[in-house]
């Protein structure tokens, strides 16, 4: 397929541009979030924005530029954005389960207790199976 | 052109028939011996037909150039004393087969013994038909390796085990000083063609380097031939089985060296060093070897003591320099052959047969087997040299020759008694073998019935003994011609006269001979009765054992030496070795690059985009952080080293290297990935004292730190100067050019890979799965440290957890955390897959190929562990990564060769555009095929280290078990 930048029309490439500065600033206003949050549960929270309107932002916009500069619609790039919807929240669950973990094994007040009465189980970590 | 072929054929037969003996069954007797007589029985009548060419001083050659420009090519040549060679390989070895069918018991693994028995065809053939000196010392090391195999064939048997070991040590040293010498002869020639060494004669024997020459090619052809004091080797190679014995210890291979001798003769000899090293050789070694053969106690250690002697008595026949000297010495090759192999044949038989072969034990069986006896008389006379018989012939010449006055040195005044002494030793020898195994009173404690063997394992003695007969007696009629085409091809136009008839009147050549035999008579008449009871080896020399000798150089070199060098030069652990493997690097690139500091263009940071910069800043920061953070955080050096990972990749983007981007973020993952499940097998660093430093601790660390940052800037420098320097002319815009056009592809990285440096990447890949197998290979054996035995602490915890409760069973904390994302992560594995598939088509023409593809599939073999377990995964999934880098190397080491079926240069590649349903037109190249096995390899070879980490854990826990018991118990 041919591909020429300069095809792209005006408009299409200001939507485009809003599209990647949206996802852009909602990328750094979440890693922004990651960084200054207090608790580690409320950091793992902000990364999100990232993945879901800042990966949904750009794949937006660069669906826009290259269906316009190939002339023809260029839809595939929304599987990353599927994939990367359902992927990432294996790594924030597994991470939330870990710190849970050590949290309620160490004791910490600011934790809600294991669900089932036994007073001194520590919930466990997401380990990753009995193997490797 | 036709006869040049026929050499192919000569020479390609055994081999296409040891590959197919080597695919039958183990125990197909009757099929491995038809198919290698026919093998021999193809070969003899190749080489009978090829006779009218070489008749005469004519010469066949057949040439494939390989590499002309460095002189090497496939240079086939027959002349009349490579002819006689072929003949007695391929005649002989059709009757050793024949042979071998009746003496190797149904329980042997036969299919090994012909396999090996063709393949050693093949290779002699190719060193008396070599027409190139360094295809010459490829079939000599060959034959050195069959003869190794050979030797081991019963290899449950210690003797054969240290027998085979021993041939190979001393026959493959010699091979390697050969080799030195061949290349140096080639290169004072101008030459490795063996016609234009030939010539060269005069300019050899004048070079500054003759000498050395000549010491190198004399260490691979006395080894070889079982010269004193390399002779040992030979007796010890007896362990082999007796058609072994007959064939390469008797008749051919050990005649290799004297082959090369007289091959070499008209180019090497006629120096006073020659005549020195090769006359003191030959002749101690005929007298020696025939004296240790009287003493010998088993019938083949007697046979191979002669063999010695005999070959002593050709290199002294080389060693004299004149023709009339070495038209003996090719006779006596000739003779020799066909009454020793029929000797040793009759050994085997009288082995088989009785069960034993010791001469102490035997005795008196001409009652039992008068025709096998009678056979056997006949051979052992020629072999001491009775007239009418072909032995008589040649040592009669030996004599005349050793009378000569050749040089005015003292071993040329003792050459004839030296030859008188030797000429009653092996009448002795004969005698004792004939009279104890043959005559005397009933053997009484024999482990079998002794009776004549089957007509046809007595048929090839039979025809040996005829042809020493009819060679005896009718000379001229017989080998007269053949032995004139050899004489001719080896002097050319010096060739004297001779004469080959039985009677030449009494001369003092025939007196010597009849000395010889009364005096060998006599000598066994006063040593019968000892001998009967001896022991083994001779008086006198019991002392004096080479095997002893080479015994006590070996233990010393392989044991003590080999102890010694590690205790001084090697570490069994980690940080030194790596310390000075880099501590080396830096000393070789610092003395690479001394002086040349001129060359170093001026810094500038002008032009530097500041993103790349700052991009290249988090990545130094990362590595430098990971350095940091090593040894007491594993887990966040890990994830710092991810990030310069990352770093590398985003700045190939920023470059416009997708294809490396893409490569790049794959094997990060992989890498981090499989990095992070080995981490857990690591000792653990928690709970160890904060360590005091002492001076000492200090200094380790400063040194290793200053080695650390010479050898990381060093690098970082080179690099930079490296990339600042003026571009030579790059390869790269032809790359660009001829992608489409020669290659079929738009994508250059990957038309690169798989067609311009397809060999290139066939190698790579080769490594790839070798590395593979050996992580695997270690990991197989690795065993934890102590304190990791236990499964992790968590994984306890919660595996208690749920045995004190009675509602859960032990395991059910884990699946509910991990629920939800092992889900996602099995529904990956198919998205994985098609993403794989889907890199490795679009690969030949964007980004992607069979690399990214394979490590995309592994990532998905890596998710599926992971969400699973390793018991999980294979239940369901056939993981079979050593059978996948199997297939991969077949796949595209096989490509390649397609090329050649084709007639082109190997991986030579095709391509067209085929139409497929659904997709498309889609360029179909066969480097696609080449990448398919890229694919498959990349994925075997990566999930064999996945799978190597995984079965850890299912091991360990099967371990601890194991000792728990132990604790129990």
């Amino acid at each position: 397929m041919m591909m020429d930048f300069a095809n792209v029309p005006l408009w299409a490439a200001i939507v485009a541009a809003a599209f990647f500065v949206i996802g852009a600033g909602l990328t750094l206003l979440g890693t922004i979030g990651l960084a200054t949050f207090p608790s580690f549960y409320a950091r793992i929270h902000a990364p999100t924005l990232g993945s879901s309107w800042g990966a949904g932002g750009m794949v937006m916009g660069s669906m826009i530029v290259f269906s316009a500069a190939s002339g023809r619609p260029v839809l595939h790039d929304i599987l990353i954005g599927i994939f990367a919807t359902v992927t990432t929240p294996v790594t924030l669950m597994m991470l939330g389960r870990a710190s849970l973990y050590r949290d309620r094994s160490e004791g910490n007040p600011e934790v809600p207790p294991a669900p089932e009465a036994a007073a001194n189980e520590p919930a466990l970590a997401g380990e990753g199976g009995d193997a490797p | 052109m036709r006869d040049g072929s026929l050499l192919l054929v000569l020479i390609l037969l055994p081999f296409v028939g040891a590959v197919l003996a080597a695919l039958l069954r183990p125990n197909a007797r009757n099929t491995e011996a038809w198919l290698a007589g026919s093998v021999a029985g193809g070969g003899l009548l190749v080489t009978l037909f090829a006779y009218p060419q070489v008749s005469d001083g004519g010469v066949i050659r057949y040439v494939i150039p390989w590499i002309p420009s460095l002189g090497l090519s496939v240079t086939l040549r027959m002349d009349g004393f490579a002819w006689m060679f072929s003949l007695l390989i391929t005649g002989i070895g059709l009757l050793v087969v024949l042979y071998a069918r009746y003496y190797m018991s149904p329980q042997d693994p036969v299919a090994r013994f012909y396999a090996l028995l063709l393949t050693f065809m093949g290779a002699m053939l190719g060193v008396v038909l070599s027409g190139n000196l360094i295809l010459l010392a490829v079939f000599w090391e060959l034959t050195s390796i069959v003869s190794f195999l050979l030797i081991g064939y019963w290899h449950q048997n210690e003797s054969a085990r240290a027998g085979a070991r021993m041939a190979l040590t001393i026959t493959g040293a010699g091979g390697l000083f050969l080799f030195l010498g061949l290349i140096l002869l080639g290169r004072i020639a101008g030459t490795y063609d063996l016609d234009g060494v030939l010539k060269a004669g005069d300019v050899i024997r004048a070079h500054p380097l003759y000498s050395t020459v000549l010491v190198l090619v004399l260490a691979g052809a006395l080894t070889k031939s079982a010269q004193f004091p390399f002779h040992f080797w030979l007796p010890n190679a007896m362990a082999a089985p007796t058609p072994v014995s007959a064939y390469l210890h008797s008749a051919t291979m050990v005649k290799a060296g004297v082959f090369l001798l007289a091959r070499f003769w008209p180019v090497l000899s006629g120096t006073p060093e020659w005549f020195t090293i090769v006359g003191i050789a030959g002749l101690s070694t005929l007298l020696l070897g025939a004296y240790f053969a009287i003493f010998q106690q088993d019938i083949k250690g007697l046979l191979a003591y002669s063999t010695i002697s005999h070959l002593g008595l050709i290199t002294a026949l080389l060693s004299f320099g004149s023709p009339l000297a070495a038209v003996a010495a090719i006779f006596h090759m000739a003779n020799h052959a066909t009454f020793k192999a029929s000797l040793f044949m009759a050994a085997g038989i009288i082995d088989h047969e009785t069960g034993t072969r010791d001469m102490r034990k035997l005795s008196g069986l001409f009652r039992f087997m008068p025709y096998t006896a009678t056979l056997a008389m006949v051979a052992s006379a020629a072999m001491a040299g009775v007239p009418l018989l072909n032995g008589f012939l040649s040592k009669e010449m030996f004599f005349s020759e050793a009378l000569e006055e050749h040089h005015e040195t003292i071993l040329d005044t003792i050459a004839p008694y030296v030859a008188v002494a030797a000429g009653a030793f092996a009448v002795a020898y004969s005698a004792r073998f004939i009279y104890s195994v043959f005559f005397g009173p009933k053997p009484t404690d024999l482990p079998h019935m002794p009776h004549e063997p089957p007509r046809w394992m007595r048929f090839p003695v039979e025809l040996l003994v005829v042809i020493c007969v009819l060679v005896g007696v009718v000379p001229n009629l017989t080998i007269g011609p053949f032995l004139r085409s050899a004489v001719i091809s080896v002097l050319g136009p010096d060739t004297p006269a001779y004469s080959l008839s039985v009677w030449h009147g009494v001369n003092l050549p025939l007196i010597m001979s009849i000395a010889s035999i009364l005096g060998g008579l006599a000598l066994y008449w006063f040593l019968r009765r000892e001998l009967k009871i001896d022991a083994d080896g001779a008086p006198g020399m019991r002392g004096i054992d080479g095997q002893r000798v080479f015994e006590r150089i070996l233990v010393a070199v392989s044991w003590r030496g080999a102890r010694i060098a590690e205790s001084w030069l090697t570490t069994t652990r980690l940080q030194p070795q790596l310390r000075l493997v880099v501590a080396l690097a830096v000393l070789a690139g610092a003395w690479a690059m001394a002086g040349s500091w001129h060359l170093v263009p001026p810094v500038n940071l002008h032009g530097l985009d500041p993103v790349l910069g700052a991009l290249w800043a988090v990545g130094m920061v990362c590595s430098v952080a990971a350095a940091w953070s090593a040894r007491d955080h594993r887990l966040s050096a890990l994830i710092l080293v991810g990030g310069t990972g990352l770093v590398t990749c985003m700045s190939f983007i920023w470059l416009s290297a997708p294809d490396l981007a893409v490569t790049q973020l794959l094997v990060e993952i992989v890498t981090t990935a499989l990095i992070l499940l080995g981490l857990r097998w690591l000792p653990k660093r928690e709970g160890l004292p904060p360590r005091k430093l002492d001076l000492m601790a200090r200094y380790r660390r400063g040194r290793d730190l200053l080695i650390a940052v010479l050898a990381g800037t060093g690098l970082a420098g080179l690099a930079y100067f490296a990339m600042l320097m003026p571009r030579p002319p790059s390869v790269g815009d032809y790359y660009l050019e001829h992608a489409y056009v020669d290659g079929g592809g738009t994508n250059v990285v990957n038309v690169i890979l798989v067609d311009f440096r397809g060999f290139d990447t066939a190698f790579e890949i080769v490594v790839l799965a070798i590395v593979a197998l050996s992580v695997f290979a270690l990991l197989r054996r690795f065993r934890p440290a102590e304190d990791n035995l236990d499964r992790p602490f968590q994984q306890q915890e919660q595996d208690a957890n749920d045995e004190v409760r009675r509602d859960r069973e032990v395991g059910d904390t884990l699946k509910d955390y991990m629920l939800v994302p092992s889900v996602i992560m099995r529904w990956m594995f198919p998205a994985i897959s098609l993403f794989a598939a889907y890199l490795f088509l679009r690969g030949h023409d964007l980004p992607g190929g069979g690399f990214a593809a394979g490590v995309t599939l592994a990532i998905g073999f890596l998710l599926q562990y992971l969400a699973g377990g390793a018991r999980w995964v294979e239940e369901r999934l056939r993981i079979l990564p050593v059978r996948w880098i199997a297939v991969g190397l077949l796949f595209s080491i096989g490509t390649g060769l397609g090329a050649i079926l084709f007639g082109y240069p190997y991986l030579t590649s095709w391509f067209q555009y085929v139409e497929i349903p659904f997709i498309g037109k889609m360029p179909a190249a066969s480097v696609l095929v080449f990448d398919l096995g890229i694919f498959w390899l990349v994925v075997g070879a990566i999930v064999l280290v996945l799978v190597a980490i995984a079965h850890q854990s299912l091991r360990t826990r099967t371990r601890r078990s194991a000792a728990e018991r132990q604790e129990a118990a």
